[in-house]
């Protein structure tokens, strides 16, 4: 009797038709993916998860958007992996011995990728626009005032004395723009920029720079292609194009093993780390620009725990910090202060105070509190260098649990908990900071009634002798005396003050074992335009 | 008319609620560091220093002459944006149910005609765990096996990173790679499809396969089709022109709302896979509180939802002569 599917030797035929149907389909897709790929020697592809709504260079910069941004566009000075300052656009510069004016020569033979000269006009409008859109960058060039006496200098004045400001001069934030082209595209540098600069669109499908490379396509927040500037006027990039992908880390990790020329930015350091004996591939690990901490609210309205000083010490003493370095994963290291490893005046580990839960306890004694408990807030599925908030708040809690001081954690998604706590409405917090320019004078804003410590209700006025010298070391000339005096801030801030720094994580950086230069570049991560290939 | 209140309801209800979220869209979008200057900017550029009232009524205003306001992220037009991201995840959910309609009910059937056999039980138990399983667990596998370890199909993306996507014309790579006459294309596209839609058809295809088998073995019990097999017909033709006829309009509303629900939860799948669709947009647009994009976001699930039951309703008519009958 014939069924439904018919007789045996049908039915078999049908099934491999199926099966060979499939298989030409995927092997069809396959063929074509590695014939691709082989046909790809010219192009980098770096791996990154990220977040990037817009390529204007003078927006938020997030470290994506550093790192894209300083690949089409030059700064007027440089740096190197290890932090020094060297010449970009500007060939030298003169600093006054206040720290105060700034003169800078350009080169004169750079000319925008659409063939236009760049002259200090550029170099004003970029700067003015930058101050005039009042963003969040904007605060990076606070109190400057910018002139160009001729086509090639540039003077900026700033109100204090800033010895920061070169180290500033070199964050994609400070990118020199093509003035006429950028104007003719609805960018503006005048007073009301903020609210009448249109050319933030015009940044998402074209760039409008002198570096290495420029925009080729960009689709939001998952990928940005980009071209080699075949008029750049410094060495020319050795990969013809360069493909910015977004990718989860767990994707990252399998594609860094099976690509070829390619390099995963975001795996945590115990991921990296598990790679270091595949010999197809390269690992580097070098400490981040990130420091951990707790936040503790100085309000007694908002918490009498949190702002009692001796709860405060017992904290510093009961955490854990071996243990807090193990959440870090290979590479941490523990803050010594607030300064990361490679920024003038940062303290060694040393430095930093010690574990001891039974000094803990006597100071929850002598705090006058009996059974103290309060709140740790977290954002909730934030991870940063690969390790978790939610990790780090849980060992928080434990480790002050030991010490007597009850936790109760409270993790809020992300934009929620910067609300309350850039309000100053969470009693502690589990934080982290990333230094936006390589100067001790980045932290200035954690001192008592800097914006940072509004975070914490540490307002002005709190700690009369700590503002002193911060202002002392914020506005010194000298880079020795700097170093010495942002030291002694940093060792009176381990002794007192609403901060409790942890660990600084370890950045990881994983490439093809045939590429070169593939290191940690200080704010932007990688230097796209150095990778090259053996 | 009823459209019309239907929508206005909706960008009320959206609007009330994006307010209710206890954050700061400046700060959502200008980040940790942002000075009281920067945020009163921010606020005047998206006029969130109105009151609400007047914030819903401009917005209100907008929309009536087709202007859904600019994304606070990307700083498009939000109409332009959903024209970039729409098509990404229409042509990923299309393909996606197609794998899912064939083959969920073809399993289905099959489950259903041979009941408590060997095949049955292997379908059951597949299906099962197909409905267990997290998706993004599976899209994860999936890479590992067909990318990592065979390097059969790739990781994500919609096209390999050396090429160049086709001329833009619907905003579907594959119709577009067909139009543009670039056949060399289809394949790497194909490529980058196959992976996501597989992963994110799993769901579905067991799910019809459970639906299909209990819809099917409803029917075979009934008495036309028991007068059917009494008169001799071939098998094939119940199954095809009584069992599976009857079946359709089931089958069809389910389909319909597994598209729409593909449509826009497609979002770890399209995180994990990097596949620019609505889904990574909508993410975006709730984690930084950016209200038009959401708002945006919100009617055009509201309009595909609408639309996909108008069509349902239509169908039910094509498929079934009693309702167009009745009607």
């Amino acid at each position: 009797m014939r069924t439904f599917y018919g007789d045996g030797r049908r039915r078999l035929f049908l099934l491999a038709c199926a099966c060979a149907g499939v298989a030409a389909i995927v092997g069809w897709a396959a063929s074509s993916d590695n014939s691709a790929r082989a046909a790809s020697g010219g192009t980098l592809v770096v791996d990154n998860s990220f977040v990037l709504p817009t390529l204007d260079p003078e927006g938020t910069a997030g470290p994506t958007q550093q790192l894209v941004v300083k690949a089409m566009y030059d700064t007027l000075l440089n740096r190197t992996a290890n932090g020094k300052l060297v010449p970009s656009l500007a060939t030298s510069y003169t600093e006054s011995p206040d720290a105060k004016l700034f003169t800078f020569k350009l080169r004169k033979d750079v000319k925008f990728a659409d063939g236009t000269p760049l002259t200090s006009a550029d170099v004003l409008f970029s700067f003015r626009r930058l101050i005039n859109l009042k963003n969040d960058e904007s605060a990076l060039v606070s109190g400057v005032t910018v002139s160009a006496p001729d086509a090639y200098t540039v003077v900026l004045h700033s109100a204090s004395s800033n010895s920061a400001l070169p180290q500033i001069l070199t964050t994609a934030s400070l990118a020199i723009l093509n003035s006429k082209l950028v104007e003719a595209n609805g960018g503006t540098d005048a007073k009301d920029a903020s609210k009448t600069d249109q050319a933030a669109r015009y940044f998402n499908t074209h760039s409008a720079g002198s570096g290495p490379y420029v925009l080729g396509t960009y689709t939001t927040n998952s990928q940005v292609t980009l071209q080699a500037n075949p008029t750049y006027w410094g060495p020319k990039p050795q990969f013809a194009t360069v493909v910015v992908r977004n990718m989860e880390a767990s994707t990252q990790l399998l594609n860094v093993q099976r690509g070829a020329n390619e390099v995963a930015i975001d795996l945590s350091s115990r991921q990296a780390s598990s790679l270091q004996k595949n010999s197809k591939l390269q690992v580097h690990l070098s400490p981040a620009l990130s420091t951990f901490f707790l936040a503790l609210n100085m309000n007694p309205k908002v918490s009498a725990v949190t702002s009692n000083p001796h709860i405060q010490q017992a904290i510093r003493l009961a955490l854990n910090y071996p243990a807090e370095l193990r959440i870090g994963g290979p590479g941490a290291v523990r803050a010594g202060g607030l300064l990361p490893p490679g920024v003038l005046g940062n303290l060694p580990p040393s430095a930093a105070g010690a574990y001891n839960l039974a000094r803990a306890r006597a100071e929850v004694a002598a705090s006058g509190i009996q059974h103290p408990s309060t709140t740790l807030s977290y954002p909730s599925g934030l991870s940063v260098n690969g390790v978790q908030f939610s990790t780090l708040a849980q060992q928080d809690k434990q480790d002050l649990g030991a010490a007597g001081i009850s936790v109760n954690l409270v993790g809020v998604p992300t934009t929620p908990f910067l609300t309350k706590y850039l309000a100053g409405q969470l009693a502690m917090s589990q934080v982290y900071w990333y230094t936006s320019y390589l100067d001790p004078n980045s932290m200035y804003t954690f001192l008592p009634g800097q914006p940072f410590s509004e975070r914490v209700k540490w307002g002005k006025g709190s700690d009369p002798s700590l503002e002193k010298l911060a202002v002392k070391a914020h506005t010194t000339a000298s880079d020795t005396t700097r170093a010495k005096l942002w030291r002694q801030i940093q060792m009176q801030l381990n002794k007192s003050g609403p901060y409790v720094q942890q660990f600084q994580p370890a950045q990881a950086i994983v490439g093809s074992s045939n590429l070169t230069n593939v290191v940690l570049s200080p704010i932007s991560t990688l230097d796209v335009a150095a990778v090259g290939s053996k | 008319v009823a459209l019309v209140f239907l929508l206005l309801g909706i960008t009320l209800v959206s609007f009330i609620l994006t307010q209710m979220v206890p954050g700061n869209p400046a700060l959502a979008s200008l980040g940790l560091d942002a000075t009281p200057e920067a945020i009163q900017a921010f606020d005047a550029r998206y006029g969130l220093d109105q009151p609400l009232p007047v914030q819903y009524l401009r917005y209100l205003q907008h929309l009536i002459h087709g202007d859904l306001g600019y994304s606070q992220q990307t700083l498009n037009p939000v109409a332009h944006d959903l024209g970039v991201f729409i098509p990404a995840t229409v042509e990923l959910a299309v393909t996606s149910m197609i794998i899912a309609g064939v083959v969920g009910v073809v399993l289905g059937v099959f489950a259903a005609l041979k009941r408590d056999g060997a095949l049955d039980y292997v379908l059951r138990i597949v299906s099962l765990g197909g409905v267990s399983v997290p998706v993004f667990w599976l899209a994860l596998i999936a890479i590992y096996v067909l990318y990592f370890k065979f390097g059969i199909l790739p990781s994500g993306g919609r096209i390999d990173v050396s090429a160049t996507p086709p001329p833009h014309l619907t905003g579907l790579y594959t119709v577009d790679a067909i139009a543009a006459g670039d056949w060399s294309l289809l394949p790497d596209i194909l490529g980058h499809l196959i992976l996501p839609a597989l992963v994110l058809a799993a769901f579905n295809v067991s799910v019809l396969t459970r639906y299909t088998r209990s819809t099917v073995l409803e029917i075979i019990e009934q008495d036309y089709v028991r007068a059917a097999r009494a008169q001799g017909l071939p098998e094939r033709t119940i199954v095809v022109r009584y069992v599976l006829r009857a079946a359709l309009p089931a089958l069809v509303t389910l389909i319909a709302l597994m598209f729409a629900s593909v449509m826009t939860g497609a979002v770890l799948v399209e995180n994990i896979f990097n596949w620019p669709g609505l889904g990574q947009y909508a993410y975006l647009a709730a984690t930084s509180l950016d209200l038009p994009a959401i708002m945006g976001v919100t009617l055009f699930i509201a309009l595909l939802y609408v639309t996909i039951n108008f069509i349902v309703d239509v169908l039910y008519g094509v498929l079934d002569p009693r309702i167009r009958v009745s009607a």
